[in-house]
């Protein structure tokens, strides 16, 4: 190996060092947040106008999957029906609607900040996405991003002046505690690194079914409660384990999100600031 | 060389990367564009240029990803030194030994945050990682190579046809 090749790399990782030094006392912060703040428009632009032919490369690639998943929700729409049918009482009917078209109110006193998202971490071992709203709008660490109809997307996890990067609830290091809305068992859902969701914790005497709503349990302090994070789609019981597994499927796209909302209003017990 | 025009690239590539690559799902990941692209380049134009090329395209995709700043730069310096395996001519072939130099430095890149994220406290499913992320991103990032490479060796010979531009 040449001695001046040995040399240049010697130099490039003491230049990351040292970079890697100043971005933990957030020398560079006004730089990156430049940086991404010019670089957003253009990254907004290219995600629209590139969306049509990703989504049709990858409907080729995924053709066996979209079949699976076309069958599965013919099942599940019959499924539904059947129980629709079942609801005798108005007010039954609706809160059921409510639960599966995943509507959520606004709670007095709520208030969000709208975003957009431009752009993707492009390392495959995370999950996040970049928000074009940082503390100059009020944006905090740790704050509960939610999409447009209500649904959990992750948690703020880098805050810069204009710009903010999202932890999605699939990411590998997210973990929330939760709860199952019909039987009120609590757990905690995890990421893993192929982005499916997963409910560890839940115990094994718990009354768990395919289609119960996952919420935030609020226990942590870390998040509100009663947020919806996505639907039982499997549950794995063993009878040595303590614990079943509960797989959980998001109710959003996390892939295709283009704007979402900031639960402004929540103040995560360890942040202190609003 | 005229390194503005490989400056320009590499720009072109990290936005692209964050913008565009995000969309196109492989194996259930994103190919790396930014690796490809500079192994392609080295492949393809030799290593003198893609060692200036290196450190710029890790900066500049620091400044504009979500992890700390050097990250990346230090995540993509290995490949300075696998531009002297390119050098050996172990084969009579310029692609073969850079789809094993992709697969390499996709290994190394996507370990290094990984490592990152561990110190920074973060739990890591090491296993799960390496069939979910380590494997299908090597794959897809070794076949995106294969049209890079062809198209920056086209490329190439256009440069070179232009004086001018060089």
């Amino acid at each position: 190996m040449r001695v001046r090749t040995r040399t240049w790399f010697g130099f490039v990782v003491l230049a990351s060092l040292l970079f890697l030094a100043a971005s933990r006392v957030a020398l560079f912060g006004p730089l990156e947040d430049g940086a991404l703040t010019v670089a957003a428009p253009i990254e907004s632009g290219l995600r629209n106008a590139t969306r049509p032919v990703a989504e049709f490369i990858n409907n080729i690639t995924d053709i066996n999957l979209l079949s699976n998943e076309n069958q599965a929700l013919r099942d599940e729409n019959e499924r539904l029906i059947a129980e629709n049918a079942r609801l005798s009482e108005a007010e039954q009917e609706l809160q059921q609607l409510q639960g599966f078209m995943n509507l959520r109110g606004v709670a007095e006193g709520e208030t969000f900040i709208r975003a957009d998202v431009f752009a993707v971490e492009p390392s495959n071992s995370q999950q996040l996405i970049a928000i074009d709203r940082g503390s100059a709008h009020g944006i905090r660490q740790e704050m509960l991003v939610l999409t447009q109809q209500g649904s959990v997307v992750g948690t703020i996890s880098r805050v810069l002046e204009h710009a903010a990067w999202v932890t999605l609830v699939t990411d590998q290091t997210s973990a929330i505690g939760a709860l199952i809305q019909e039987s009120r068992a609590q757990g905690v859902v995890v990421g893993s690194p192929d982005g499916t969701l997963t409910m560890d914790l839940v115990r094994e005497t718990a009354d768990i079914k395919a289609g119960d709503l996952v919420l935030t349990s609020g226990l942590s302090g870390q998040h509100p409660p009663n947020e919806v994070i996505g639907e039982v789609v499997d549950i794995q019981r063993t009878p040595q384990q303590l614990f079943q597994e509960v797989r959980v499927e998001p109710l959003a796209d996390l892939s295709r999100l283009e704007t979402v909302l900031v639960l402004s209003s929540f103040v995560p017990l360890d942040t202190g600031s609003p | 060389m005229n390194y503005a025009i490989g400056l320009l690239v590499v720009l072109v590539a990290v936005i692209a990367q964050i913008a565009i690559m995000p969309a196109f799902n492989v194996f259930g990941v994103q190919p790396n564009f930014v690796i490809v692209l500079l192994v392609g380049w080295m492949a393809a134009r030799g290593r003198r240029e893609a060692l200036v090329l290196i450190p710029i395209a890790g900066f500049v995709h620091g400044l504009l990803d979500s992890q700390p700043l050097g990250l990346a730069m230090l995540a993509l310096a290995p490949l300075t030194l696998m531009t002297d395996i390119r050098e050996l001519r172990l084969v009579d072939s310029d692609l073969l030994p850079a789809i094993v130099l992709t697969v390499a430095a996709t290994v190394v890149y996507e370990s290094t945050i990984m490592v990152s994220l561990s110190m920074r406290g973060e739990p890591i499913a090491w296993l799960a990682s390496v069939t979910s992320v380590l494997v299908p991103a090597a794959i897809a990032n070794a076949l995106l190579l294969i049209p890079v490479y062809g198209l920056i060796r086209i490329a190439s010979l256009d440069l070179r046809e232009r004086p001018a531009l060089r």
